[in-house]
């Protein structure tokens, strides 16, 4: 099972699939900051002066961390950067369901599209265990670099 | 984690934090952002109504009696806290003396021309309200200042304006990079006090829509204090069949 998890035919195909979804995400956002900015302002929980720095910032990072993940450079860096970034989106999409503010997670569009709070809410149940799958594939990542760690 | 993982993950962000000031650098204006936003209740979350509009069925909106104007103070967290003068006019760049009436904000710009300024409307409503940012009205009263040839200004994004805005209405986005220059531009137009004292009435998408709140927070700062807020916004305008114009101008 072990040897499974690690294997490369799995790694790679993880690799190249977090590596796309990472880099579709990040593209709307490129191409429209002050409408990922107003989801950021949407999720109150980033001072106003960060907003718009994070708004710039944010997508890049992943355009660039999908990219590494998919041409296989600085995999370790790589799946880091999108593992903390996983991290924060589950935790401020969380802290938000739990205060009943419902809000588009801007993850692969930044347009407004007009939900209601119930809709609104519920794909924020669905975008957490989406991004805990994510995580989960992070972690395959991980385990598959230290095993060929480990075996260097 | 060794020292190279964290040296690469630190170069990715740098590379992130570099082609992000890069590509806004040479961005057009209606997707640039300023460095740093100042956006009021960036941290607070907006207390729910207790019977959204959205949830009540177009057909019981229809046979609502509409009320002639609503001056209860606005539910949304934007005016539960009202920012000082100080604050606000911060927000939008302009130099404290602005407040003065005598003292414009740009005493050096270049004379602006005056556009003809609307009919005032009568005495006994759409009063200047410098005690709060806004008041939040319906489309009765909409239409009636719309009728009056009184300012609108869209607070939606600049392409969402273009695909249709209220016929009149300038495009004014909060989340633009120019919004506020557009700000400063307005209040040469109306330096003086007694065309501040004029209403304006401002709309985003209605709903959860705080960008005309923003807005109109923003303008309160510099002395506009007869601001309206259409809460239902354009969408509830579409519904009446009012006029609408598409394009970049208004």
């Amino acid at each position: 099972m072990k040897r499974l998890l690690a294997h490369p035919w799995l790694t790679i195909r993880v690799q190249i699939a977090l590596g796309a979804i990472f880099i579709i995400a990040a593209l709307p956002k490129i191409a429209d900051p002050p409408s990922f900015a107003h989801m950021i302002y949407n999720y109150r929980l980033v001072p106003s002066p960060l907003i718009n720095i994070s708004a710039l910032v944010m997508p890049w990072v992943e355009l660039l961390a999908g990219l590494a993940l998919i041409l296989g450079a600085w995999k370790a860096a790589a799946r880091t950067v999108v593992a903390i970034m996983l991290a924060v989106f589950i935790v401020a999409i969380s802290i938000n369901f739990f205060r009943d503010n419902a809000i588009d997670c801007g993850c692969f569009n930044v347009a407004d599209r007009g939900k209601t709070h119930e809709q609104r809410i519920f794909d924020m149940k669905v975008d957490v265990f989406r991004d805990l799958g994510m995580l989960l594939m992070v972690g395959q990542l991980w385990y598959a670099g230290k095993r060929e760690e480990d075996e260097a | 984690m060794t020292r190279r993982t964290v040296l690469q993950t630190a170069a990715i962000i740098a590379a992130g934090v570099v082609l992000a000031l890069v590509a806004n650098a040479f961005a057009p204006r209606e997707r640039k952002l300023a460095m740093a936003g100042s956006y009021p209740s960036a941290l607070k979350v907006p207390a729910r109504e207790t019977t959204p509009m959205g949830s009540i069925p177009p057909t019981r909106i229809a046979q609502m009696p509409i009320v002639p104007m609503t001056s209860t103070a606005p539910v949304t967290a934007t005016t539960a806290t009202q920012p000082t003068a100080t604050a606000a006019i911060t927000t939008v760049g302009l130099n404290p003396a602005a407040k003065t009436p005598a003292a414009p904000a740009t005493t050096t710009a270049a004379p602006v021309p005056h556009p003809p300024l609307p009919t005032p409307p009568s005495a006994d409503r759409f009063l200047p309200h410098p005690d709060k940012p806004f008041v939040e009205i319906t489309f009765a009263d909409v239409s009636s200042l719309h009728a009056k040839n009184v300012l609108f200004l869209d607070a939606r994004r600049t392409s969402v304006y273009e695909q249709g805005h209220i016929a009149g209405a300038r495009p004014y986005s909060v989340w633009e990079s120019d919004i506020d220059d557009k700000v400063r531009k307005l209040f040469d137009e109306r330096s003086d006090p007694s065309a501040q004292a004029l209403p304006i009435v401002i709309y985003c998408s209605g709903g959860d829509c705080e960008d005309s709140h923003m807005l109109a927070q923003k303008l309160w700062g510099i002395q506009f204090n007869n601001i309206y807020v259409y809460k239902d916004g354009f969408p509830d305008w579409q519904q009446h069949g009012a006029p609408v114009h598409t394009g970049a101008n208004p």
